[in-house]
Protein backbone atom coordinates (compact mmCIF):
# COMPACT_ATOMS: atom_id res chain seq x y z
CA UNK A 1 0.00 0.00 0.00
CA UNK A 2 1.80 3.78 -1.07
CA UNK A 3 2.90 5.83 1.99
CA UNK A 4 0.37 8.37 2.65
CA UNK A 5 1.58 12.02 3.00
CA UNK A 6 -0.24 15.36 3.98
CA UNK A 7 1.21 18.35 2.87
CA UNK A 8 -0.08 21.74 5.05
CA UNK A 9 0.87 24.45 2.73
CA UNK A 10 -1.04 28.21 2.01
CA UNK A 11 1.46 28.68 -0.78
CA UNK A 12 -0.16 27.43 -4.16
CA UNK A 13 2.83 27.29 -5.81
CA UNK A 14 4.63 25.14 -3.36
CA UNK A 15 1.71 22.43 -2.57
CA UNK A 16 1.30 22.43 -6.34
CA UNK A 17 5.39 21.34 -6.99
CA UNK A 18 5.51 19.37 -3.67
CA UNK A 19 2.15 16.99 -5.00
CA UNK A 20 3.10 16.46 -8.53
CA UNK A 21 7.03 14.94 -7.51
CA UNK A 22 5.93 13.32 -4.68
CA UNK A 23 3.20 11.71 -6.38
CA UNK A 24 5.45 10.66 -9.37
CA UNK A 25 7.62 9.02 -6.59
CA UNK A 26 4.42 6.57 -5.91
CA UNK A 27 3.14 8.44 -2.76
CA UNK A 28 -0.35 9.06 -1.61
CA UNK A 29 -0.53 12.96 -1.37
CA UNK A 30 -3.46 14.74 0.52
CA UNK A 31 -3.67 18.58 0.79
CA UNK A 32 -4.53 21.26 3.17
CA UNK A 33 -4.22 24.68 2.82
CA UNK A 34 -4.37 26.07 6.27
CA UNK A 35 -3.58 25.27 10.26
CA UNK A 36 -7.14 24.07 11.10
CA UNK A 37 -7.69 22.32 7.67
CA UNK A 38 -4.71 20.23 8.45
CA UNK A 39 -5.47 19.53 12.06
CA UNK A 40 -8.79 18.19 10.77
CA UNK A 41 -7.52 15.97 7.85
CA UNK A 42 -4.81 14.07 10.58
CA UNK A 43 -7.06 13.24 12.40
CA UNK A 44 -9.82 11.64 9.98
CA UNK A 45 -7.07 10.34 7.36
CA UNK A 46 -4.05 9.75 9.86
CA UNK A 47 -1.45 10.22 6.99
CA UNK A 48 2.19 8.79 7.28
CA UNK A 49 4.13 11.52 7.01
CA UNK A 50 3.12 15.65 7.54
CA UNK A 51 5.15 18.35 5.70
CA UNK A 52 4.39 21.07 7.72
CA UNK A 53 4.48 24.97 7.20
CA UNK A 54 4.81 27.28 10.08
CA UNK A 55 3.40 30.56 9.17
CA UNK A 56 -0.32 29.55 8.06
CA UNK A 57 -3.48 31.47 8.31
CA UNK A 58 -6.28 30.09 11.22
CA UNK A 59 -3.78 28.06 12.80
CA UNK A 60 -0.03 28.23 12.62
CA UNK A 61 2.12 24.66 12.67
CA UNK A 62 3.22 25.40 15.92
CA UNK A 63 -0.55 25.22 17.06
CA UNK A 64 -1.14 22.53 15.03
CA UNK A 65 1.56 20.47 17.04
CA UNK A 66 0.74 21.38 19.84
CA UNK A 67 -2.58 19.80 19.17
CA UNK A 68 -0.94 16.90 17.55
CA UNK A 69 1.14 16.20 21.05
CA UNK A 70 -2.30 16.28 22.95
CA UNK A 71 -3.35 12.72 21.57
CA UNK A 72 -0.94 9.77 21.56
CA UNK A 73 -1.89 8.41 18.09
CA UNK A 74 -1.49 11.64 16.94
CA UNK A 75 1.95 12.19 18.55
CA UNK A 76 3.57 9.54 17.05
CA UNK A 77 3.23 10.73 13.23
CA UNK A 78 6.64 12.34 12.19
CA UNK A 79 6.34 15.58 10.73
CA UNK A 80 8.78 17.93 8.58
CA UNK A 81 8.27 21.21 9.24
CA UNK A 82 8.49 23.64 6.33
CA UNK A 83 10.35 26.99 7.52
CA UNK A 84 10.56 30.47 5.41
CA UNK A 85 14.10 31.25 6.31
CA UNK A 86 15.08 29.10 8.73
CA UNK A 87 15.56 30.85 11.97
CA UNK A 88 17.14 29.17 14.75
CA UNK A 89 14.19 29.84 16.89
CA UNK A 90 11.56 28.24 14.77
CA UNK A 91 13.64 25.34 14.30
CA UNK A 92 14.48 25.07 17.81
CA UNK A 93 10.79 26.00 18.89
CA UNK A 94 9.70 22.89 16.17
CA UNK A 95 12.09 20.41 17.38
CA UNK A 96 10.77 20.84 21.06
CA UNK A 97 7.47 20.38 19.87
CA UNK A 98 8.62 16.94 18.27
CA UNK A 99 9.52 17.61 14.97
CA UNK A 100 11.90 14.91 13.05
CA UNK A 101 13.11 17.06 10.09
CA UNK A 102 12.78 20.66 8.58
CA UNK A 103 12.97 21.80 4.68
CA UNK A 104 13.95 25.70 4.28
CA UNK A 105 12.25 27.96 1.81
CA UNK A 106 14.59 30.28 0.63
CA UNK A 107 16.87 27.42 0.07
CA UNK A 108 14.20 25.16 -1.25
CA UNK A 109 15.45 21.96 -3.05
CA UNK A 110 13.04 19.11 -4.28
CA UNK A 111 15.92 16.33 -4.28
CA UNK A 112 16.37 17.62 -0.51
CA UNK A 113 12.72 17.18 0.18
CA UNK A 114 12.98 13.57 -1.21
CA UNK A 115 15.83 12.65 0.63
CA UNK A 116 14.25 13.60 3.57
CA UNK A 117 10.92 11.99 3.16
CA UNK A 118 12.76 8.85 2.50
CA UNK A 119 14.42 9.31 5.65
CA UNK A 120 11.40 9.38 7.75
CA UNK A 121 8.89 6.67 6.18
CA UNK A 122 10.81 4.59 3.32
CA UNK A 123 9.63 4.71 -0.51
CA UNK B 1 -1.03 -8.99 -68.78
CA UNK B 2 -3.01 -10.17 -65.78
CA UNK B 3 0.00 -11.36 -64.28
CA UNK B 4 1.85 -8.13 -64.95
CA UNK B 5 -1.04 -6.38 -62.88
CA UNK B 6 -0.66 -8.72 -60.15
CA UNK B 7 3.27 -8.54 -59.99
CA UNK B 8 2.77 -4.56 -59.99
CA UNK B 9 0.40 -4.62 -57.29
CA UNK B 10 2.13 -6.68 -54.97
CA UNK B 11 5.31 -4.86 -55.47
CA UNK B 12 3.10 -1.51 -54.70
CA UNK B 13 1.66 -3.29 -51.73
CA UNK B 14 5.47 -4.13 -50.95
CA UNK B 15 6.43 -0.48 -51.28
CA UNK B 16 2.89 1.10 -49.74
CA UNK B 17 3.94 -1.08 -46.66
CA UNK B 18 7.51 -0.30 -46.44
CA UNK B 19 6.81 3.28 -46.53
CA UNK B 20 4.30 2.90 -43.57
CA UNK B 21 6.88 1.27 -41.51
CA UNK B 22 9.06 4.24 -42.30
CA UNK B 23 6.49 6.45 -41.57
CA UNK B 24 5.35 4.70 -38.53
CA UNK B 25 9.25 4.20 -37.16
CA UNK B 26 9.24 8.12 -37.77
CA UNK B 27 6.07 8.84 -36.02
CA UNK B 28 7.66 6.74 -33.18
CA UNK B 29 10.57 8.79 -33.51
CA UNK B 30 8.94 11.96 -33.15
CA UNK B 31 6.65 11.03 -30.37
CA UNK B 32 10.04 9.76 -28.33
CA UNK B 33 10.88 13.71 -29.31
CA UNK B 34 8.64 15.20 -28.35
CA UNK B 35 7.93 13.00 -25.07
CA UNK B 36 11.67 13.95 -24.62
CA UNK B 37 11.38 17.28 -24.94
CA UNK B 38 8.09 17.60 -22.60
CA UNK B 39 10.02 15.84 -19.97
CA UNK B 40 12.88 18.53 -20.39
CA UNK B 41 9.73 21.51 -20.44
CA UNK B 42 8.14 19.86 -16.94
CA UNK B 43 11.95 20.09 -15.35
CA UNK B 44 12.84 23.53 -16.70
CA UNK B 45 9.30 24.29 -15.42
CA UNK B 46 10.03 22.67 -11.93
CA UNK B 47 13.16 24.54 -11.36
CA UNK B 48 11.57 28.15 -12.45
CA UNK B 49 9.39 26.76 -9.88
CA UNK B 50 11.83 26.22 -7.24
CA UNK B 51 13.37 29.09 -8.29
CA UNK B 52 9.89 31.11 -7.68
CA UNK B 53 9.55 29.41 -4.19
CA UNK B 54 12.57 30.64 -3.35
CA UNK B 55 12.46 34.05 -4.47
CA UNK B 56 8.92 34.40 -2.43
CA UNK B 57 10.73 33.14 0.47
CA UNK B 58 13.53 35.61 0.57
CA UNK B 59 10.94 37.90 0.11
CA UNK B 60 8.98 37.02 3.15
CA UNK B 61 12.22 37.14 4.84
CA UNK B 62 13.45 40.61 3.85
CA UNK B 63 9.63 42.11 4.84
CA UNK B 64 10.07 40.14 8.10
CA UNK B 65 13.61 41.97 9.08
CA UNK B 66 12.47 45.03 7.56
CA UNK B 67 9.10 44.88 10.29
CA UNK B 68 11.17 43.94 12.82
CA UNK B 69 13.91 47.23 11.93
CA UNK B 70 10.86 49.40 12.08
CA UNK B 71 10.13 48.28 15.47
CA UNK B 72 12.96 48.75 16.88
CA UNK B 73 13.38 52.23 15.37
CA UNK B 74 9.96 53.04 17.06
CA UNK B 75 11.25 52.11 20.55
CA UNK B 76 14.29 53.45 19.88
CA UNK B 77 12.47 56.81 19.07
CA UNK B 78 10.10 56.45 22.07
CA UNK B 79 13.13 55.90 24.58
CA UNK B 80 14.90 58.83 22.77
CA UNK B 81 11.74 61.12 24.00
CA UNK B 82 11.57 59.66 27.43
CA UNK B 83 15.23 60.00 27.61
CA UNK B 84 14.92 63.84 26.76
CA UNK B 85 11.77 63.93 29.42
CA UNK B 86 13.72 63.06 31.60
CA UNK B 87 16.51 65.26 31.11
CA UNK B 88 14.27 68.15 31.18
CA UNK B 89 13.34 66.84 34.46
CA UNK B 90 16.45 67.04 35.96
CA UNK B 91 17.35 69.97 34.54
CA UNK B 92 14.17 71.59 36.28
CA UNK B 93 15.13 69.98 39.24
CA UNK B 94 18.72 71.11 39.22
CA UNK B 95 17.75 74.70 38.58
CA UNK B 96 15.30 74.39 41.56
CA UNK B 97 18.04 73.14 43.84
CA UNK B 98 19.91 75.80 42.54
CA UNK B 99 17.83 78.57 43.69
CA UNK B 100 17.02 76.72 46.97
CA UNK B 101 20.60 76.60 47.35
CA UNK B 102 21.30 80.42 46.49
CA UNK B 103 18.18 81.18 48.92
CA UNK B 104 19.90 79.27 52.21
CA UNK B 105 23.02 80.88 51.11
CA UNK B 106 21.66 84.24 51.69
CA UNK B 107 19.54 83.61 54.59
CA UNK B 108 22.90 82.37 56.40
CA UNK B 109 25.22 85.25 55.40
CA UNK B 110 22.44 87.62 56.80
CA UNK B 111 22.12 85.61 60.06
CA UNK B 112 22.62 88.11 62.80
CA UNK B 113 23.57 84.60 64.32
CA UNK B 114 26.54 83.11 63.67
CA UNK B 115 26.77 79.79 62.00
CA UNK B 116 29.37 77.22 61.89
CA UNK B 117 28.31 73.75 60.16
CA UNK B 118 30.97 70.92 60.52
CA UNK B 119 30.28 67.68 57.94
CA UNK B 120 30.30 64.45 58.73
CA UNK B 121 34.41 64.03 59.39
CA UNK B 122 34.03 66.70 61.64
CA UNK B 123 35.52 69.15 59.55
CA UNK B 124 34.40 73.01 58.79
CA UNK B 125 32.05 72.90 55.48
CA UNK B 126 30.77 76.51 56.09
CA UNK B 127 31.04 79.37 58.27
CA UNK B 128 28.87 82.70 57.96
CA UNK B 129 30.32 86.47 58.08
CA UNK B 130 28.66 87.23 61.77
CA UNK B 131 30.87 84.14 62.97
CA UNK B 132 33.88 85.25 61.31
CA UNK B 133 33.31 88.33 63.64
CA UNK B 134 32.75 86.70 66.63
CA UNK B 135 35.70 84.72 66.49
CA UNK B 136 37.96 86.83 64.67
CA UNK B 137 38.52 84.35 61.93
CA UNK B 138 38.22 84.14 58.22
CA UNK B 139 36.33 80.71 56.59
CA UNK B 140 39.61 80.10 54.39
CA UNK B 141 42.14 79.94 57.38
CA UNK B 142 39.76 77.07 58.38
CA UNK B 143 37.98 75.56 55.84
CA UNK B 144 38.05 71.42 55.46
CA UNK B 145 40.47 71.39 58.69
CA UNK B 146 39.12 69.18 61.11
CA UNK B 147 38.26 69.77 64.56
CA UNK B 148 41.72 68.83 66.32
CA UNK B 149 43.35 71.25 64.11
CA UNK B 150 41.02 74.09 65.01
CA UNK B 151 42.72 73.96 68.26
CA UNK B 152 45.63 76.25 67.55
CA UNK B 153 43.01 79.14 67.16
CA UNK B 154 42.27 80.25 71.47
CA UNK B 155 38.71 81.66 70.54
CA UNK B 156 37.71 78.20 69.08
CA UNK B 157 38.74 76.09 72.14
CA UNK B 158 35.79 76.32 74.44
CA UNK B 159 33.88 76.22 71.11
CA UNK B 160 35.55 72.78 70.17
CA UNK B 161 34.49 70.55 73.15
CA UNK B 162 31.08 71.20 71.93
CA UNK B 163 31.74 69.58 68.19
CA UNK B 164 31.38 65.80 69.75
CA UNK B 165 29.27 62.76 68.40
CA UNK B 166 25.46 64.22 69.93
CA UNK B 167 22.54 62.89 69.36
CA UNK B 168 20.38 65.80 70.59
CA UNK B 169 20.40 69.54 70.65
CA UNK B 170 23.26 71.28 73.11
CA UNK B 171 23.24 74.33 74.06
CA UNK B 172 25.26 76.04 76.78
CA UNK B 173 27.05 79.24 77.68
CA UNK B 174 30.74 80.11 76.87
CA UNK B 175 32.64 82.98 78.02
CA UNK B 176 35.02 83.20 74.78
CA UNK B 177 36.77 86.59 76.79
CA UNK B 178 35.82 89.96 79.23
CA UNK B 179 33.45 91.42 76.23
CA UNK B 180 31.95 88.50 74.91
CA UNK B 181 29.50 85.57 76.37
CA UNK B 182 28.29 83.10 73.76
CA UNK B 183 25.14 80.95 73.76
CA UNK B 184 26.28 78.13 71.99
CA UNK B 185 23.79 75.67 70.49
CA UNK B 186 24.97 72.48 68.53
CA UNK B 187 22.48 70.52 66.70
CA UNK B 188 22.83 66.89 64.99
CA UNK B 189 22.47 67.57 60.69
CA UNK B 190 20.80 64.54 59.66
CA UNK B 191 19.73 63.01 56.51
CA UNK B 192 17.38 59.95 57.14
CA UNK B 193 18.32 59.09 60.02
CA UNK B 194 21.68 59.41 59.30
CA UNK B 195 24.09 61.80 60.71
CA UNK B 196 25.81 64.11 57.89
CA UNK B 197 27.39 67.02 60.08
CA UNK B 198 26.34 69.10 62.96
CA UNK B 199 25.50 72.74 63.31
CA UNK B 200 26.99 75.61 65.56
CA UNK B 201 24.70 78.50 66.31
CA UNK B 202 26.71 81.32 68.49
CA UNK B 203 24.09 83.47 69.77
CA UNK B 204 25.83 86.83 71.59
CA UNK B 205 24.37 87.19 75.30
CA UNK B 206 26.89 89.60 76.22
CA UNK B 207 24.57 92.70 76.54
CA UNK B 208 22.06 89.80 78.04
CA UNK B 209 24.43 88.84 80.96
CA UNK B 210 25.56 92.69 81.52
CA UNK B 211 21.88 93.41 82.14
CA UNK B 212 21.60 90.77 84.56
CA UNK B 213 24.48 91.63 86.53
CA UNK B 214 23.58 95.25 86.81
CA UNK B 215 20.35 93.93 87.97
CA UNK B 216 21.72 91.89 90.51
CA UNK B 217 24.07 94.38 91.57
CA UNK B 218 21.46 97.35 92.03
CA UNK B 219 19.81 94.61 94.12
CA UNK B 220 22.56 94.16 95.70
CA UNK B 221 23.41 97.89 96.13
CA UNK B 222 19.36 98.49 97.55
CA UNK B 223 19.30 95.74 100.12
CA UNK B 224 22.36 96.93 101.51
CA UNK B 225 21.51 100.16 101.71
CA UNK B 226 18.01 99.05 103.07
CA UNK B 227 19.99 97.75 105.77
CA UNK B 228 21.14 100.28 107.99
CA UNK B 229 17.94 102.42 108.14
CA UNK B 230 16.28 98.59 108.98
CA UNK B 231 18.71 98.18 111.96
CA UNK B 232 18.24 101.16 113.16
CA UNK B 233 14.11 100.82 113.46
CA UNK B 234 14.89 97.52 115.03
CA UNK B 235 17.29 98.58 117.19
CA UNK B 236 14.93 101.93 118.94
CA UNK B 237 11.77 99.63 118.46
CA UNK B 238 13.42 97.16 120.60
CA UNK B 239 14.20 99.61 123.09
CA UNK B 240 10.43 100.98 123.38
CA UNK B 241 9.19 97.62 123.62
CA UNK B 242 11.44 96.19 126.39
CA UNK B 243 9.94 99.52 128.04
CA UNK B 244 13.91 101.31 128.37
CA UNK B 245 12.16 104.53 127.04
CA UNK B 246 9.29 104.44 129.88
CA UNK B 247 6.54 101.99 130.81
CA UNK B 248 3.83 101.25 127.89
CA UNK B 249 0.59 100.04 128.37
CA UNK B 250 -0.94 97.10 127.12
CA UNK B 251 -2.73 98.63 124.03
CA UNK B 252 0.97 100.45 123.17
CA UNK B 253 2.58 97.07 123.33
CA UNK B 254 0.20 94.93 121.14
CA UNK B 255 0.53 98.32 118.74
CA UNK B 256 4.43 98.73 118.72
CA UNK B 257 4.92 94.57 118.16
CA UNK B 258 2.94 94.58 115.26
CA UNK B 259 5.27 97.24 114.11
CA UNK B 260 8.18 95.05 115.57
CA UNK B 261 7.26 91.76 113.58
CA UNK B 262 6.70 93.88 110.38
CA UNK B 263 10.17 95.20 110.62
CA UNK B 264 11.71 91.95 111.11
CA UNK B 265 9.95 90.29 108.27
CA UNK B 266 11.41 93.42 106.13
CA UNK B 267 14.38 92.62 107.22
CA UNK B 268 14.46 89.10 106.24
CA UNK B 269 13.03 89.92 102.98
CA UNK B 270 16.10 92.08 102.58
CA UNK B 271 18.61 89.53 103.47
CA UNK B 272 16.99 87.06 101.70
CA UNK B 273 17.47 89.60 97.97
CA UNK B 274 20.84 90.25 99.67
CA UNK B 275 21.42 86.24 99.98
CA UNK B 276 20.07 85.80 95.88
CA UNK B 277 22.16 88.27 94.83
CA UNK B 278 25.11 86.80 96.27
CA UNK B 279 23.74 83.68 94.73
CA UNK B 280 23.66 85.17 91.27
CA UNK B 281 26.82 86.80 91.59
CA UNK B 282 28.78 83.85 92.54
CA UNK B 283 29.47 85.29 95.72
CA UNK B 284 27.56 83.12 97.92
CA UNK B 285 30.71 81.68 99.90
CA UNK B 286 30.48 78.15 101.73
CA UNK B 287 32.50 77.16 104.32
CA UNK B 288 32.74 73.78 104.10
CA UNK B 289 33.56 71.63 107.20
CA UNK B 290 32.32 68.06 108.60
CA UNK B 291 29.11 68.24 110.60
CA UNK B 292 26.34 66.07 111.76
CA UNK B 293 23.70 66.46 109.99
CA UNK B 294 21.35 65.29 112.58
CA UNK B 295 22.80 67.80 115.32
CA UNK B 296 21.92 70.98 112.59
CA UNK B 297 18.30 69.36 112.05
CA UNK B 298 17.53 69.21 115.82
CA UNK B 299 18.79 72.50 115.92
CA UNK B 300 16.55 73.97 113.68
CA UNK B 301 13.80 71.89 114.83
CA UNK B 302 14.50 73.80 118.65
CA UNK B 303 14.73 76.85 117.67
CA UNK B 304 11.31 76.48 116.18
CA UNK B 305 9.36 74.24 118.91
CA UNK B 306 7.80 77.33 120.36
CA UNK B 307 5.98 78.62 117.17
CA UNK B 308 4.75 74.27 116.67
CA UNK B 309 3.38 74.37 119.98
CA UNK B 310 1.42 77.43 119.90
CA UNK B 311 -0.25 76.76 116.18
CA UNK B 312 -1.25 73.40 118.17
CA UNK B 313 0.74 71.46 115.22
CA UNK B 314 1.51 67.55 116.10
CA UNK B 315 5.45 67.23 115.43
CA UNK B 316 7.33 64.11 114.93
CA UNK B 317 10.92 63.92 114.44
CA UNK B 318 12.53 60.74 112.83
CA UNK B 319 16.33 60.05 113.29
CA UNK B 320 18.00 57.16 112.15
CA UNK B 321 19.24 54.53 114.41
CA UNK B 322 22.88 54.96 115.46
CA UNK B 323 25.05 57.82 113.77
CA UNK B 324 25.12 59.21 110.51
CA UNK B 325 28.59 59.50 109.08
CA UNK B 326 29.44 63.10 109.05
CA UNK B 327 29.59 65.29 105.63
CA UNK B 328 31.66 68.31 104.27
CA UNK B 329 28.84 71.21 104.45
CA UNK B 330 28.06 74.58 104.94
CA UNK B 331 26.68 74.33 108.38
CA UNK B 332 25.32 77.83 108.23
CA UNK B 333 23.90 77.40 104.98
CA UNK B 334 22.65 73.99 105.10
CA UNK B 335 20.61 75.23 108.18
CA UNK B 336 19.19 78.10 106.40
CA UNK B 337 18.37 75.50 103.54
CA UNK B 338 16.60 73.23 106.51
CA UNK B 339 14.91 76.75 108.08
CA UNK B 340 13.20 77.67 105.29
CA UNK B 341 11.62 74.36 105.09
CA UNK B 342 10.40 73.68 107.83
CA UNK B 343 9.44 77.38 108.09
CA UNK B 344 6.98 76.74 104.96
CA UNK B 345 5.45 73.48 106.42
CA UNK B 346 4.77 75.01 109.93
CA UNK B 347 3.67 78.69 107.90
CA UNK B 348 1.30 76.82 105.71
CA UNK B 349 -0.25 74.02 107.46
CA UNK B 350 -3.63 74.59 109.34
CA UNK B 351 -3.39 74.18 113.00
CA UNK B 352 -4.04 70.76 114.15
CA UNK B 353 -2.43 69.09 111.37
CA UNK B 354 0.71 67.17 111.36
CA UNK B 355 4.66 67.75 110.31
CA UNK B 356 7.08 64.94 110.53
CA UNK B 357 10.92 65.68 110.01
CA UNK B 358 12.64 62.12 108.94
CA UNK B 359 16.73 61.53 108.47
CA UNK B 360 17.51 58.51 106.44
CA UNK B 361 20.76 56.85 105.51
CA UNK B 362 20.70 55.98 101.99
CA UNK B 363 23.11 54.22 99.54
CA UNK B 364 26.18 57.10 98.89
CA UNK B 365 23.59 59.71 100.57
CA UNK B 366 21.04 60.98 103.17
CA UNK B 367 18.19 61.82 103.00
CA UNK B 368 16.04 64.67 104.52
CA UNK B 369 12.50 65.12 104.35
CA UNK B 370 9.49 67.37 105.90
CA UNK B 371 5.98 66.18 105.26
CA UNK B 372 3.41 68.00 106.06
CA UNK B 373 -0.53 68.02 106.47
CA UNK B 374 -0.76 71.42 104.87
CA UNK B 375 -2.23 73.35 101.85
CA UNK B 376 0.11 71.69 99.14
CA UNK B 377 0.84 72.97 95.90
CA UNK B 378 -1.73 73.15 93.07
CA UNK B 379 -0.33 70.34 90.44
CA UNK B 380 0.04 72.67 87.29
CA UNK B 381 2.30 75.28 89.35
CA UNK B 382 4.54 72.13 90.89
CA UNK B 383 7.45 72.81 88.37
CA UNK B 384 7.65 76.48 88.83
CA UNK B 385 8.29 75.49 92.84
CA UNK B 386 12.12 76.26 93.38
CA UNK B 387 12.20 79.70 91.00
CA UNK B 388 12.82 82.64 92.18
CA UNK B 389 9.71 84.66 93.85
CA UNK B 390 7.42 82.18 92.65
CA UNK B 391 4.61 81.62 95.37
CA UNK B 392 1.48 79.23 94.82
CA UNK B 393 -1.82 80.81 94.25
CA UNK B 394 -2.88 79.24 97.49
CA UNK B 395 -0.29 80.14 99.69
CA UNK B 396 -1.16 83.69 98.44
CA UNK B 397 -4.22 83.06 99.34
CA UNK B 398 -3.13 82.20 102.96
CA UNK B 399 -0.84 84.36 104.38
CA UNK B 400 -0.04 87.59 102.01
CA UNK B 401 3.07 88.01 102.49
CA UNK B 402 6.15 85.55 102.00
CA UNK B 403 9.10 86.40 99.48
CA UNK B 404 8.93 83.68 97.26
CA UNK B 405 12.80 83.16 97.92
CA UNK B 406 13.09 80.80 100.22
CA UNK B 407 12.53 77.55 97.97
CA UNK B 408 14.93 79.06 95.55
CA UNK B 409 17.82 79.89 98.18
CA UNK B 410 17.27 75.97 99.19
CA UNK B 411 17.88 74.53 95.84
CA UNK B 412 20.94 76.57 95.29
CA UNK B 413 22.56 75.60 98.28
CA UNK B 414 22.02 72.12 98.76
CA UNK B 415 22.58 72.07 95.04
CA UNK B 416 26.28 73.41 95.72
CA UNK B 417 26.54 70.77 97.85
CA UNK B 418 26.36 68.44 95.36
CA UNK B 419 22.70 67.37 96.40
CA UNK B 420 19.32 66.83 95.23
CA UNK B 421 16.11 68.95 96.45
CA UNK B 422 12.57 67.87 95.05
CA UNK B 423 9.30 68.07 96.66
CA UNK B 424 5.56 65.84 96.16
CA UNK B 425 2.55 67.61 96.97
CA UNK B 426 -1.01 67.52 96.43
CA UNK B 427 -3.60 70.28 97.15
CA UNK B 428 -5.53 70.30 100.02
CA UNK B 429 -3.80 67.21 101.71
CA UNK B 430 0.07 68.24 102.54
CA UNK B 431 3.45 68.29 101.00
CA UNK B 432 6.63 66.57 100.98
CA UNK B 433 9.81 68.53 100.43
CA UNK B 434 13.23 66.01 100.30
CA UNK B 435 16.89 66.82 99.48
CA UNK B 436 19.82 64.19 99.42
CA UNK B 437 23.34 64.56 100.20
CA UNK B 438 26.01 62.79 98.79
CA UNK B 439 28.27 61.01 101.16
CA UNK B 440 31.39 61.77 99.41
CA UNK B 441 33.94 62.82 101.76
CA UNK B 442 33.07 61.51 104.67
CA UNK B 443 35.15 61.82 107.83
CA UNK B 444 35.84 57.77 107.29
CA UNK B 445 36.83 57.73 103.52
CA UNK B 446 39.10 60.60 103.96
CA UNK B 447 41.49 58.15 105.12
Amino acid sequence: MAKKILIVEDEEILLDLLQKRLKKEGYDVLLARNGEEGLKMIKEERPDLVLLDIIMPKMSGFQVMEEMNKEESLKEIPVIIISNSGQPVEIGRAQQLGAKDWLIKTEFDPKEVLEKVVKQIGK
Amino acid sequence: MKEKQGEFKSEELRMGAKTLLGRELELARVREELEQKIKELEAAKEREMVLRIREIAKAADIKRKVEELEKKTKELKEARKALLNILEDVDEARRKAEEERNKTLAIIANLTDGLLVFDSDNRVSLINSRAEEILGIKFEEIEGESISDLSRFSSLKPIIQLVEEREKIFREEVKLHENLILEITTSPITREKERIGSLLVLHDITREKRIERMKTEFVSVAAHQLRTPLSAIKWSLGMILAEDMGPLTQEQKAFLQKTYNSNERMINLVNDLLDVARIEEGRYIYKPAFCDLAKICQMVINSHKAIIKRKKIKFEFKKPKGKLPQIKLDEEKISLAIQNLLENAIRYTPPGGKIVVSLKRKKGEIEFSVKDTGIGIPKEQQDRLFTKFFRGTNAVRMETEGTGLGLFIAKNIIESHRGRIWAESEENKGSVFHFSLPLGLTSSSRK
